[in-house]
């Protein structure tokens, strides 16, 4: 009975893992949702015994947690022979290899980061199609954080000042 | 022949347009007004030559002229007549002929229009784009000459770039673009015409040109949208928005144009922010020459950047140019222009605004350096990096969603000020919609944070903008016993601007949806199947009928007939991938099918195939709620025709 729990649950948490959104797929792909490759480590223990159809639900979601953490990795790396699309997106054959070549490394246990640094360090930087956050990089991450910041901060004061200019006086007074 | 004639009209259209430049300012300064009907002259002379040229260049194209050097590089006598016609602006010459072409127009529908109106704005705005014409004129006459002559002649050419005669959406999508792109101008004109007129201390010039830049940005924004259907219809990857340099490229004035029609409000109701909204006049044109400068002198790849030549040079010694002039110009009147601002409270709308056009300045700005930094880091670093989707999703969505945010506060604020009690219960109803939306998402499995604010978001702002109909419905059925219907067209017509306004934030609201539901649930598989197979992509089963082979005269076609089984295994439907295999090009293109309803599309895609029919490799995505980017864009533009209605003239219309 409890087996046959653990089981369904097994499917069941690897299930919604993959109905996450894009950028939760991101997030698994880069390790920090560790249920959706528990699930298959699991599973065939307690379905052994009792519940096979969960098993066999258990190993496809275990399957598709793995297309869907090639799917996170290829999304960020840019097909060579493409203009500016991801292997992902690309039906070309080379990103075809490139994906397969993505899958089997996740599969032999590599991190989603150390993927990416195989691909950089046959292709280089340009193969990533969001920059790492390193050297002059850290710049263009931060450019669009200050220029929100500023831009508030500026606009705050217009609005202080501006309103404290004011001749006519307002209908009724703000509250503090 | 046709070649000669059209080239005699360039050159004589670039001596036009110099002499139309240099009477201006004389006929002004010496008091000679009637010396201006020359520069008026020069305008129509202009759009009458540049239009010969160009319909030299449809007949060339159609008549398969191959002596001429544009129909020799894109023409083929196997490319059925629309694309051979569509085919004048599916490379660099000819589409800066239509570019030409398209400004020529713009400027002669601006003197048709406002040429009675007394003082010097127009003048100048004319003299403006005259200029600008000059500089299109030069580049058609020198690197962009698409009449060379070519000798000896060949018997037959290439054919269009096959990805773009593909897809009937081709024969859409550029003409609204430049129609858009090319309108930017006009405003632009206005504003350098303030400028030189002395009228930039007045708001009368903004006035005049908000209409311009309203029909140009629902030009532009139809443009886009046409752009993202091309993109999903014919790339075969099943995504409508890359990010891709010519995409950032389109967007850029798109947000600055947007800004404008906000800003230009502020300046109309409280005579403040002039001097920023002249400068979003004139940032958004030099966008539209920078945009064309990146996709077409190759120095980004990209589907759009045709050639590498000369042309980039040009490009960039006119955006120096206008950026120093305006610079120059600005600068030296910005103490005229500027005012001092003054608000009635920070509860107003006049704030949202002014968050409104932040938040839009940084879209733009984050957009705009991303797409030049791989430019920067080559430079300073001497590496090459890319700077693609996953970087925009992080850095320029969040202020997008922001943006949606204030798409609901703003309309539920009033002009000048109100106390924080009245602005709370005016800020509150949208919340319901927030909630409701959020839940929805989060029990449809949504987990990424972004993507639940931008579904509760949309859900805000979509009741906020229904609510300020719904208020003025309810006043007007209240006040004349009119029954529903009749007030909302009453509603309408009486404030146009403003209540088409909202409609287009509901179309935009439409998009958001649409690009949120197809990010958050697009599911996708793919498998190779042998006739018979079946492929169940997230509750839609599909079956692999057949493959097969067609012959037509520019190409061969591979397709792959895949039927749609409903719930009890009935066929409900085909889709039909296909793969076009063009005479002049080794690369097939992909061709996909799709089935639309209004829940969302199924899209397949045909990957490979077996020679003998033996089997098909297909990807088939469920693209939830896509068609309403595509309806949503349609409202967007529907608000914009509306908002074009200005208050006076609807009112004298119905008074009948």
């Amino acid at each position: 009975m409890s087996r046959r729990t653990i089981a369904t649950l097994a499917a069941l948490g690897a299930a919604l893992c993959l109905a996450g959104p894009a950028r939760a797929q991101d997030r698994a792909a880069q390790g920090t949702a560790p249920a959706a490759t528990s699930a298959p480590a699991s599973a065939p223990t307690a379905a052994g015994t009792s519940n096979s159809a969960a098993n066999s639900a258990a190993n496809s979601a275990a399957d598709s947690a793995l297309d869907e953490r090639t799917a996170a990795v290829a999304r960020t790396l840019r097909c060579p022979v493409c203009q500016g699309e991801s292997i992902q997106a690309s039906p070309s054959e080379l990103a075809q290899q490139m994906r397969t070549l993505v899958k089997d490394r996740l599969r032999a246990g590599e991190s989603p980061d150390q993927v990416r640094a195989y691909f950089v360090s046959k292709y280089g930087e340009w193969i990533l199609l969001e920059p790492s956050m390193t050297g002059l990089n850290k710049l263009l991450y931060a450019f669009p954080v200050l220029l929100v910041i500023g831009g508030l901060a500026f606009v705050a004061m217009l609005v202080r000042r501006w309103t404290g200019t004011a001749a006519s006086p307002p209908p009724s007074p703000p509250a503090p | 022949m046709t070649g000669l004639l059209a080239q005699g009209a360039l050159l004589v259209s670039v001596v036009v347009v110099a002499l139309g430049v240099v009477v201006t300012p004389v006929a002004i300064r010496t008091g000679r007004r009637e010396w201006l009907q020359l520069s008026y002259g020069a305008v129509y002379t202009n759009f009458l030559l540049v239009s010969i040229a160009t319909g030299a260049m449809l007949v060339a194209l159609v008549t398969h002229d191959f002596s001429v050097s544009y129909v020799a590089a894109v023409g083929s006598r196997s490319t059925p007549l629309l694309f051979t016609i569509i085919s004048l602006w599916g490379a660099l010459e000819g589409s800066i002929l239509f570019w030409a072409w398209v400004l020529a127009l713009y400027a002669a529908a601006v003197v048709w229009l406002h040429q009675r109106r007394p003082g010097n704005l127009v003048p100048y705005a004319a003299m403006t784009l005259l200029a600008v014409s000059a500089f299109f004129a030069i580049l058609l006459v020198g690197p962009a000459n698409p009449f060379l002559p070519v000798s000896p002649v060949p018997a037959d050419g290439p054919g269009p770039n096959t990805l773009l005669q593909n897809h009937i959406l081709m024969a859409v999508h550029p003409p609204l673009l430049y129609l858009g792109y090319v309108g930017m101008s006009v405003p632009f004109a206005f504003a350098a015409g303030a400028i030189f007129s002395g009228e930039a201390a007045t708001n009368d010039w903004a006035i005049l040109s908000r209409r311009w830049m309203l029909g140009s940005w629902a030009f532009l924004s139809a443009a886009i949208i046409a752009g993202m259907w091309w993109s999903y219809e014919v790339l075969g990857w099943g995504g409508y928005w890359a990010w891709d340099p010519v995409e950032n490229a389109s967007f850029l004035p798109w947000l600055t144009a947007t800004a404008y029609l906000h800003s230009v409000m502020v300046q109309e109701r409280r005579n403040m922010l002039r001097l920023w909204t002249l400068n979003l006049c004139v940032a958004t044109f030099v966008l539209t020459i920078l945009g064309t400068f990146l996709t077409r002198s190759g120095i980004l790849s990209s589907v759009h950047a045709f050639t590498t030549g000369t042309i980039g040079y040009y490009f960039l010694g006119f955006i120096a140019l206008v950026l120093l002039a305006t610079l120059v110009l600005v600068a030296g009147n910005s103490d005229k222009i500027r005012t001092a601002g003054t608000l009635g409270g920070a509860a107003s709308r006049e704030t949202v605004f002014l968050l409104n056009n932040l938040f839009l300045t940084a879209v733009m700005l984050t957009v705009l350096v991303g797409t030049l930094y791989p430019l920067v880091a080559e430079a300073v670093r001497g590496v090459k990096v890319s700077v693609g989707e996953p970087f925009f999703n992080r850095m320029a969505v969040p202020a997008m969603v922001a943006l949606v945010f204030l798409m609901g506060v703003g309309p539920a604020l009033p002009w000048g000020s109100t106390s924080w009690a009245d602005a709370r219960k005016r800020l509150m109803p949208g919340v319901i919609g927030a909630v409701l939306l959020g839940a929805i998402a989060l029990v449809a499995g949504a987990r990424a944070p972004w993507a639940i604010i931008a579904f509760a978001f949309v859900g805000y702002a979509v009741v906020g903008n229904l609510r300020e109909y719904w208020i003025a419905m309810r006043a007007r059925h209240a006040a004349h016993g009119e029954n529903y219907v009749r007030a909302l067209a009453g509603v309408m017509s009486a404030n146009p601007r403003r209540y088409g306004g909202y409609v287009a934030h509901v179309g935009i609201l439409i998009v958001t949806l649409g690009i949120a539901a197809s990010a958050t649930w697009r599911t996708e598989r793919e498998a190779t199947l042998v006739p018979g197979e079946r492929l169940t992509v997230s509750g839609h089963t599909v079956r692999l009928k057949d493959v097969w082979g067609r012959e037509e005269p520019q190409r061969s076609v591979i397709g792959a007939t895949l039927e749609v089984l409903g719930a009890d295994s009935s066929v409900i439907g085909t889709i039909t991938p296909r793969m076009n295999y063009y005479r002049v090009s080794d690369q097939p293109v992909p061709t996909p099918d799709v089935r639309s309803s209004l829940k969302g599309d199924l899209y397949a895609n045909l990957m490979a195939f077996e020679q003998s029919g033996r089997n098909a490799t297909v990807k088939v995505i469920v693209e939830p709620l896509v068609p309403w980017i595509w309806f949503g864009g349609g409202v967007v533009v529907l608000g914009a025709a509306i908002g074009m209605f200005q208050r006076g003239r609807r009112l004298a219309a119905s008074a009948r």
